[in-house]
């Protein structure tokens, strides 16, 4: 089962290959800040779909949910304990 | 004749058939190449050639694979509306309106719910002074349109790609028969939309949907399908289209918004060059449109328009609409003189008496400013020559300091509900980078229900032509595009003889007796 560790790696990727290469903390807001855009949004969601098994058809979407390392980990715990 | 003079001329004219024969055979050269569909190799000053080269489409899609690429785009797309539907504001929103995913790029919150209503009612507006009776609509989404435009309508094709919207749409229209039984609705990529006939609909409409597509080749195949399912007569209305001559205007706007007070010119210039490079949507000058009637000689008339509306936010700031009329047209031609606003500057006050002294005679104003983007404007021109450390805040205050008024485009249109006896036009067909647009005033008795007058509008400089959109993730296909010309050429000429540069352009911009412009291929460079 993949953790918080490779949650933060794939949001550091995610941001690298943006050009942003400035220090983030798990709580800093990743889409509404505006460092990720809509179109990176997609792939937090295919990776959470993939390597945790979420179905957002079922769970609901909101950009909340993946707005930062810390929201994504909730949302993984919860669904993972509701499981 | 001086001998010493002689001499020279004879080794200028030696020197300059060398460069000649030097630039046609870099052209030679490269139009050879299947990458290449248009070639023209420019004098750069001194012994300097730059090559442009107009890509070939196909090339750039299949063999070095910008379609795949581009399929993943409108893949991605289609999950963001997919995933939007499962939101528990979507799930809670009016019928035909729900406007998730409306986000303002200022604030990355959702634009206010007054500002989206009033876009949505001059949207309708537009479309419906069209006349459609029977209406193809590509990006249909939850149907903000089609609830208001089917009404009006016979028959009211709705085509979206995400079936998770299209759900959504379809739930929304068992509650409301009346317009249902208008409405048919087709799960479809646009580029992909099979099975109507030629000439089955008098209008259709890509509202808002444009800048999802992954590059201007992809909505060039949607258009030349568009325009074969149009009857003439019909029109193709393209909605909220985002404006490339205002793209560095509208990323300046936007970081200046966001940037704390402290963070110095260099860093606001760093990271208004990063947005424009980075913007994941596709980014069309007008110049893309004016330049479809060579291509698909069905389309008689372009009609390139600011939008209507008095809201303040990037939709009306920096996007426009674009009406392609499918022939016949009505004859191209010049109604009236237009007047240079920088002669006289008239105010409001002004332009109703010009509206009353003209009376019955149509006429034109060019190169109005544009109230709704002074400011930023304003801004952009401060920043060009602050200092490094010169802070955000301090730009802030002096733009709004500084800011000449300019006039509201929605000022104008207002003229119209006057009694002035004149409808108003507006037009962005000159693609200035300043945002200021041309205004025609047309007796309301001499339009006979046209809704597209022939109007002679201002053309844009040559040098637009030469870069019709931006290139949303497509920077690695043109270098390597470049790379393999360069390497072409390397392999088949002396160094000596190789240019000096190459670029990529999306047309080669001509002069009026059809001559590659040159010097304005060497200045869309720096654009």
């Amino acid at each position: 089962m993949k953790g918080r560790a490779d949650i933060r790696a794939f949001v550091q990727g995610l941001l690298t290959a943006s050009g942003d290469d400035r220090p983030f903390a798990d709580s800093d807001s990743l889409l509404f800040s505006g460092r990720l855009q809509s179109i990176d949004a997609v792939e937090i969601v295919v990776f959470l779909e993939e390597n945790f098994g979420i179905d957002f058809a079922q769970v609901g979407f909101d950009k909340e949910q993946i707005d930062s390392v810390d929201a994504i980990c909730a949302l993984t715990e919860s669904v993972a304990k509701s499981n | 004749m001086d001998p010493l003079t002689n001499k020279l001329d004879d080794a200028a004219a030696h020197e300059q058939a060398q460069q000649a024969g030097r630039r046609a055979a870099i052209e030679d050269l490269l139009r050879a190449h299947p990458g290449v569909r248009e070639a023209a190799a420019i004098q750069d000053g001194g012994n300097k050639v730059a090559a442009f080269v107009v890509p070939d489409n196909e090339f750039v899609d299949n063999v070095l694979g910008r379609a795949a690429a581009g399929s993943t785009i409108v893949g991605k797309w289609r999950k963001i509306f997919d995933l939007s539907q499962f939101s528990k504001q979507a799930t809670s929103a009016c019928v035909g309106f729900n406007t998730m995913g409306w986000d303002s790029s200022y604030t990355h919150g959702a634009i206010p719910a007054d500002q989206m209503h009033e876009w949505v009612e001059n949207t309708v507006g537009d479309i419906l002074r069209l006349s459609p009776k029977s209406v193809c609509e590509i990006g249909c989404g939850t149907g903000m349109l089609v609830m208001r435009v089917a009404p009006h309508c016979d028959r009211y094709v709705a085509v979206d790609q995400s079936s998770a919207v299209l759900g959504r749409l379809r739930q929304q229209l068992e509650t409301i028969p009346d317009i249902a039984r208008r409405v048919e609705v087709v799960e479809s990529q646009a580029a992909d939309l099979e099975g109507f006939g030629e000439s089955t609909f008098d209008t259709l409409v890509l509202s808002s949907v444009v800048q999802f597509f992954p590059n201007a080749a992809y909505l060039s195949k949607v258009l030349e399908k568009a325009v074969g399912l149009v009857r003439p007569g019909g029109h193709i209305y393209v909605g909220d289209v985002r404006s490339l001559p205002l793209l560095r205007a509208f990323a300046s706007s936007v970081e200046l918004f966001q940037a704390p007070d402290e963070l110095s010119a260099d860093e606001l210039r760093g990271r208004i060059l990063r947005r424009m490079e980075r913007d994941p949507e596709l980014v069309l000058s007008p110049a893309y449109f004016l330049s479809l009637p060579r291509r698909f000689p069905k389309i008689s008339t372009v009609e390139i328009r600011p939008l209507r509306g008095r809201a303040d936010n990037e939709m009306t700031r920096f996007r426009y609409e674009a009406i392609l009329r499918i022939g016949p047209g009505a004859a191209a031609g010049r109604e009236g003189e237009f007047l240079d606003w920088n002669e006289r500057r008239p105010g409001l006050d002004e332009i109703r008496s010009l509206l009353r002294r003209h009376a019955k005679q149509a006429f034109g104003i060019k190169a109005i400013p544009n109230a709704r983007i002074e400011r930023d404007l304003t801004a952009m021109a401060i920043l060009e020559g602050a200092d490094a450390a010169y802070a955000a805040g301090e730009l802030r205050r002096k733009a709004e300091q500084d800011a000449d008024r300019g006039i509201h485009p929605q000022s104008l249109f207002d003229l119209e509900n006057e009694a002035t006896g004149f409808a108003v036009f507006l037009s962005w067909a000159a693609c200035r980078r300043d945002g200021s647009y041309d205004a025609f005033f047309v007796p309301k008795e001499s339009l006979q229900g046209a809704a597209l007058p022939p109007i002679g509008w201002p053309e844009p400089d040559a040098a637009e032509f030469a870069r019709l959109a931006n290139a949303p993730g497509q920077a690695r296909f043109r270098d390597q595009l470049v790379a393999l010309l360069a390497a072409h050429c390397r392999q088949n000429l002396p160094d000596t003889q190789a240019p000096d540069e190459i670029a990529l352009v999306d047309t080669l911009p001509r002069t009026a007796d059809g001559k590659v412009a040159g010097p304005e291929l060497l200045r869309s460079r720096s654009s």
